[in-house]
Formats: structure tokens, C-alpha cells, sequence
């Protein structure tokens, strides 16, 4: 509940929006983030379907690869654990 | 201390392991609390605490939101499914919440599960002879989507069930049980996002306790490891953040402006813990037409202890998930005993699995 993703502004109908990550779309709410501060192709940190920050494009690659490296983590135990 | 220096000397886990080796004291007991459970997470399935000195001490403190939902607004919640010309919804996570007459999905009746508060509004359309009853639980990452929501605008038949929680009162509690003797908090990511990173410097300057906001990757929480350490070793405690790609200094403005707008705080119950003065939010006066505790006249219900389960002292840091009888045996993810055990952020369910992965069971 409480984990974040960062996600690609895809399309914007203010206070709405479309955003993406790993090529999944979803409704977004932008009410958190001011109008004029937030723009298609930037990069927010998505929390249960509010946008509650605007990242950089560097930041949201490094929270990916963090989240990736944290379920590749859990893959690997499962795995050797399920072995 | 400058951070910068230490992120390019010390640029991959290994090195930061090497310091965190080399500057710590071994001749006492450090005790770092998170309170998140995405923190909670990484260290444990990274393998983090058997790689660093064993007096080192990373405790999972309250960060699972719905581990710490009040059993009453639960059976509130579960009662208001049984009505006829009602809808709950709530996230996942709270379906499978234990209380004394079970959950919400062995007890609830009408009920759906969302994963984004936007989603009500199409479910209340299509239900218009319906009430339909948010059940908003969570910390300040849940409570500023769940003012978003009401800021877009609501359809007249959803109303709100509040059970929403502030991450700083708890902290204070917290630090001030002499019985966890907490040496640092590991201040929680996306929760500094809304409050900002402003809102943890009571801890070092009140309290003299170093207090770090860190992201999930292990590296970054090593790092902010590294910098308690070093903070504790110089016997001069600050306030650092070390996850600046997504947290500020003064937060983030707005969604404090709308929390504050519909919500005022309020003293709330804290499964296991009691009440604590202004820990929570309650809807404001002027906006109790959206108050499902007042629409329906909810009570107040008293908690009843679960047999044998110590998730009250897990919560506080007081004790780990393995030190519970309960643990693994009657009490699984499967069929949880205690609220510890159901969210993938409870510090159990987490014990559970990491641990479960590694017995090969």
C-alpha cells in the first residue's frame, strides 16, 4: 500500500492524467502536483493512484532499478528457497 | 558531514559495508528503528542484518499501515458491508485484517477492493441507490490520495470511514519508551515525500537522535546506515536525507495544504498501542457530510487482545516476529492471526517469507 512507483505522464486532462511504467498504463490523479508544475513526459512517484511527486527521469531509473534489484532479491530466495 | 564525499568514496555496497565494519563501536548495542515497511522489506531480503556487526540492531518499528488500523474501525467497517444499501470499499490489504469477529472478507458482506481512491467514484455511479463507504486507512501516503480524491469531487452517495495515521506522533512515542532505547531512526521514504524531511529534525535536535530519510535500495540504506554511525561515533546527531531524488526539505506543500483542508488531527487508537493524543486525522467540521462515522453513528468498540500474539510489541520495536509462539505455526500469511502477519509490509509477513525462502520450505 504504502510502496511507490515511479510512472511516465502519458496524457493529461487536469486534474487526471494517463501515466506508464514497463509498458503499463493507469489512471492517475495529478491533484497533488500544482497544474502548472507538471507536464506530459515528466515522471512522478505514484502512490495508491496519486501522483504525490515529480522526479527526475534519472531518479525514477534509479528507483527502478531498485525495485527490480529488491524483487530480483525476492525472486532469488524464492527460488532457492522453492529449489 | 558531507554526504556527497561519503556517496563517491563509497560507491557500491561492498565499500559501505566495509565502513559500517570499521567505524562502529562494539562496545555496545546500536539500535536503528524503521518505520516503513519498504525498508523493513529490503533489509530483510537483501540479507542485511547477518551481513553487518552483530550489534547492530535494525528494528521494525510501526510502519505498516494497516497493522496498526483500530480493531474497532475494522468491525465498523466490516458491520457497515453487512447493511443492505451499503458498499465498502477499501485497499486489498484490509480485507484480511484479523479482528475478534474476523475479517472483512470472512465477515463483510458487500464489499469491493480498489487499488487507487479514483476508482470509487465509477463504483458509486453504478451504484446510485447505494452508500457507498471509503474505508481510508494508512499513513500520510494514503491520507494525501485519499484528499486528492475529495478535492476532484465526490458523487453524493460516498461517504468516508478515517483511519488515518501520523508518522511523526508515533515516532515520538516511540523515542521516548525508554524500554526500546532507540539509538537512530532510518526515516521513512515516501513519507518525507508529503511531510518532508524538515519534519524529523525534533529527533536530532530535541532528542539527539541522528535521523536519516533513505530510499529502498540496499545501497541507499546502507548508506544511511553508514551515516548513523558515523553521526553516533561524532556524538553529533543531524538530521540527513540521503533519497533527494523524491524528498524535499518542506515536502510537499500541496497535498499538505489539502490534507489539512479536509482533515484536522485528532487523537486516535493505535492497534496494540491506545489511544495517543493528535496521532491521527478526522474529517473537519465543516466537512461531515463526506463522515461516515457520523452518517452512521458508528461506536466505539473496545480492542480485544488476540491469544497469544505480540504484534502490540512487535509494533513498537519491543520484540521481533520470531520471538512470537505464535510465529509461523498458528500464525501464517495464509491464515494470519495478527494484523503483523497479512500486509506484505507487516513486519511478520515479511519474517515469514524471507524466511520461508531460505529454509527451502
Amino acid at each position: 500500500m504504502c510502496v511507490g512507483v515511479p510512472m511516465k505522464i502519458t496524457e493529461i486532462n487536469y486534474p487526471m492524467a494517463v501515466a506508464e511504467a514497463k509498458g503499463v498504463k493507469r489512471n492517475v490523479n495529478l491533484m497533488l502536483i500544482p497544474e502548472d508544475e507538471i507536464k506530459v513526459g515528466d515522471f512522478v512517484m505514484v502512490h495508491v493512484g496519486s501522483a504525490i511527486e515529480v522526479i527526475s527521469e534519472k531518479a525514477a531509473d534509479e528507483i527502478w532499478e531498485a525495485l527490480d534489484e529488491v524483487l530480483a532479491l525476492m525472486d532469488e530466495r524464492e527460488e532457492s528457497g522453492n529449489a | 558531514m558531507d554526504i556527497e564525499k561519503i556517496i563517491k568514496a563509497y560507491d557500491n555496497p561492498d565499500k559501505l559495508i566495509n565502513l559500517i565494519k570499521e567505524i562502529t563501536p562494539t562496545d555496545r548495542k546500536i539500535k536503528i528503528m524503521n518505520v516503513c515497511g519498504s525498508h523493513e522489506h529490503t533489509i530483510t531480503f537483501s540479507g542485511m542484518r547477518s551481513i553487518l556487526p552483530d550489534n547492530i540492531e535494525l528494528i521494525p518499528g510501526p510502519g505498516c499501515p494497516v497493522c496498526v488500523c483500530s480493531e474497532s474501525d475494522i468491525i465498523n467497517a466490516i458491520n457497515l458491508s453487512k447493511r443492505e444499501d451499503t458498499i465498502l470499499v477499501t485497499y486489498g490489504d484490509m480485507l484480511r485484517v484479523p479482528t475478534g469477529i474476523g475479517s472483512i472478507r470472512t465477515e463483510g458482506k458487500n464489499y469491493k477492493m480498489v487499488s487507487a481512491p479514483h476508482e470509487i467514484t465509477k463504483i458509486a455511479q453504478q451504484n446510485p441507490d447505494k452508500n457507498v463507504v471509503f474505508f481510508s486507512i494508512g499513513f500520510e501516503t494514503t491520507t494525501a490520495p485519499t484528499a486528492a480524491f475529495l478535492e476532484i469531487g465526490v458523487p453524493k452517495n460516498v461517504t468516508v470511514l478515517t483511519s488515518q495515521k501520523l508518522t511523526p506522533e508515533i515516532m515520538d512515542i516511540l523515542v521516548e519508551d525508554t524500554e526500546i532505547g532507540i539509538d537512530a531512526f532510518i526515516a521513512p521514504g515516501h513519507v518525507s515525500a508529503i511531510v518532508g524531511a524538515n519534519a524529523w529534525k525534533k529527533f536530532p535536535e530535541k532528542h539527539k537522535i541522528p535521523t536519516v530519510v533513505a530510499g529502498f535500495e540496499p545501497e541507499n540504506l546502507l548508506l544511511a546506515i553508514a551515516v548513523i554511525i558515523l553521526q553516533l561515533v561524532n556524538k553529533k546527531p543531524s538530521l540527513e536525507n540521503v533519497y533527494r531524488g523524491v524528498v524535499k526539505n518542506e515536502g510537499n506543500r500541496k497535498a499538505l495544504e489539502l490534507i489539512y483542508k479536509y482533515f484536522e488531527k485528532t487523537d486516535v487508537n493505535w492497534r496494540g498501542i491506545g489511544y495517543i493524543p493528535n496521532s491521527g486525522l478526522d474529517f473537519k467540521e465543516e466537512f461531515g457530510i463526506l463522515d461516515a462515522r457520523k452518517r452512521f453513528e458508528l461506536p466505539q468498540i473496545e480492542e480485544k487482545k488476540i491469544r497469544d500474539c505480540i504484534c502490540d510489541k512487535i509494533i513498537l520495536g519491543k520484540a521481533y516476529p520470531s520471538e512470537c509462539k505464535l510465529f509461523g505455526k498458528a500464525c501464517t500469511p495464509g491464515n494470519p492471526k495478527g494484523p503483523c502477519m497479512v500486509s506484505g509490509e507487516g513486519a511478520c509477513n515479511i519474517w515469514y517469507r524471507a524466511r520461508k525462502s531460505q529454509q527451502g520450505v
